[in-house]
């Protein structure tokens, strides 16, 4: 197959293709839903609610079964960096700066010692 | 930096007149002011945590300007490491295009919850599609927690501005990752790799005003195992989103039915 890349149009006909447009559609089909919806519809919190838990869900999935250098972790080390970073936050004036910096340092600190 | 309405008038017709003029004289101001907001932050993080696109592209086989392309087209990190890791794999197409259409059903409720807040009623229709194409997870996330303080005249072009700087930054970043990602140490990598949970986590828990953005919050972190062993492969995110989301919009209805007692 990757041979194939190699030709010139190709990568990009599989990048709009086989890319693109499977991801785009859904953009699409939300701008006719979001059509019949109000700001102060109730259905709005529960639409964000979902939001923000298939973000949570993204989140625990890297975590739980990472791919590439986050694989070379133990469980421990993945998760550990996120409470650093998450109590730095709440010390530091609820500062996602703050938890980054310090999420960030645990964590390749971590794949030192371990690596 | 942060500048304020319209200042209020005894007449709501030369009010809507004034915020009418105001609004088009200050969409520039606001543009600026969005880019300005993505510069001093945002956009860092986005264009980081995603540098490692440009290295699996690479990996993968694919040419420089294919790798920023897919930044600029795509415009969803997950969809692009699944689309490098997929082809990488060697993956068969119709399979690619199916795992990349399922992980950006996720759009679904972000583009359905943000453009009610950014139309106004003479908002036009490639306006609309244009916005929808600008928001993924960071946009949405920050956009959710900033345009309610901008004045409606001023949203979808503080918008643009914030948007198209983090799309900006981001296709930079996945040409520097491109020709970096090889010489940095693992540890490194993995720490790039990190920003995605912390920064969402951080940003998702600051912008929680409600009990419900909370328990979507906890409720759509602790699922994430059940899911995973339970639910199908593939489909896991849309399952864990539907549950989590729906338990905690109920857990708000709870709340809420107990305080007009």
């Amino acid at each position: 197959m990757t041979d194939a890349l190699d030709h010139g149009l190709w990568p990009w006909v599989a990048l709009i293709c086989f890319g693109f447009l499977p991801s785009e559609v859904w953009r699409m089909v939300s701008v006719f839903l979001a059509r019949g919806i109000d700001e102060s519809s109730p259905w709005l919190s529960w639409v964000r609610a979902v939001a923000t838990a298939l973000l949570a869900g993204v989140v625990g999935k890297l975590l739980l079964s990472p791919n590439g250098a986050l694989a070379t972790l133990p469980l421990w080390g993945r998760v550990g960096p996120l409470a650093v970073g998450m109590i730095a936050f709440f010390l530091i004036r609820r500062s996602i700066f703050a938890a980054i910096v310090a999420g960030e340092a645990a964590i390749i600190a971590i794949g030192y010692w371990v690596g | 930096m942060f500048m304020s309405g319209a200042a209020p008038h005894p007449d709501p017709a030369l009010m809507a007149e004034a915020a009418e003029d105001l609004g088009g004289r200050n969409r520039r101001a606001w543009f600026l002011e969005g880019a300005w907001q993505a510069l001093a932050g945002p956009m860092l993080v986005v264009a980081v945590s995603l540098l490692s696109v440009g290295g699996l592209a690479r990996d993968a086989g694919f040419s420089i300007e294919v790798a920023v392309a897919s930044t600029l087209v795509l415009w969803a990190g997950p969809a692009q490491v699944l689309f490098f890791g997929a082809v990488a794999a060697k993956a068969s197409w119709p399979a690619i295009a199916f795992t990349i259409s399922l992980s950006s059903v996720r759009f679904v409720p972000m583009v359905v919850s943000l453009l009610p807040t950014l139309r106004t009623k003479r908002t036009r229709l490639p306006t609309l599609l244009l916005a929808a194409h600008c928001i993924a997870v960071t946009v949405w996330a920050e956009g959710m927690r900033r345009i309610p303080s901008v004045p409606r005249d001023g949203r979808l072009a503080f918008f643009f501005g914030f948007s198209l700087i983090c799309i900006l930054g981001t296709s930079i970043s996945t040409a520097v990752g491109f020709v970096l990602i090889g010489e940095l140490p693992l540890p490194f990598v993995a720490g790039l790799l990190f920003m995605t949970p912390i920064y969402f986590v951080a940003t998702l828990t600051r912008s929680a005003s409600r009990p419900i953005d909370r328990w979507a919050l906890i409720l759509g972190l602790a699922a994430a195992p059940v899911t995973e062993a339970l639910a199908p492969r593939g489909l896991d995110l849309l399952v864990l989103g539907f549950s989590a989301g729906t338990g905690a919009w109920l857990i708000q209805r709870a709340l809420d039915a107990r305080a007009r007692i």
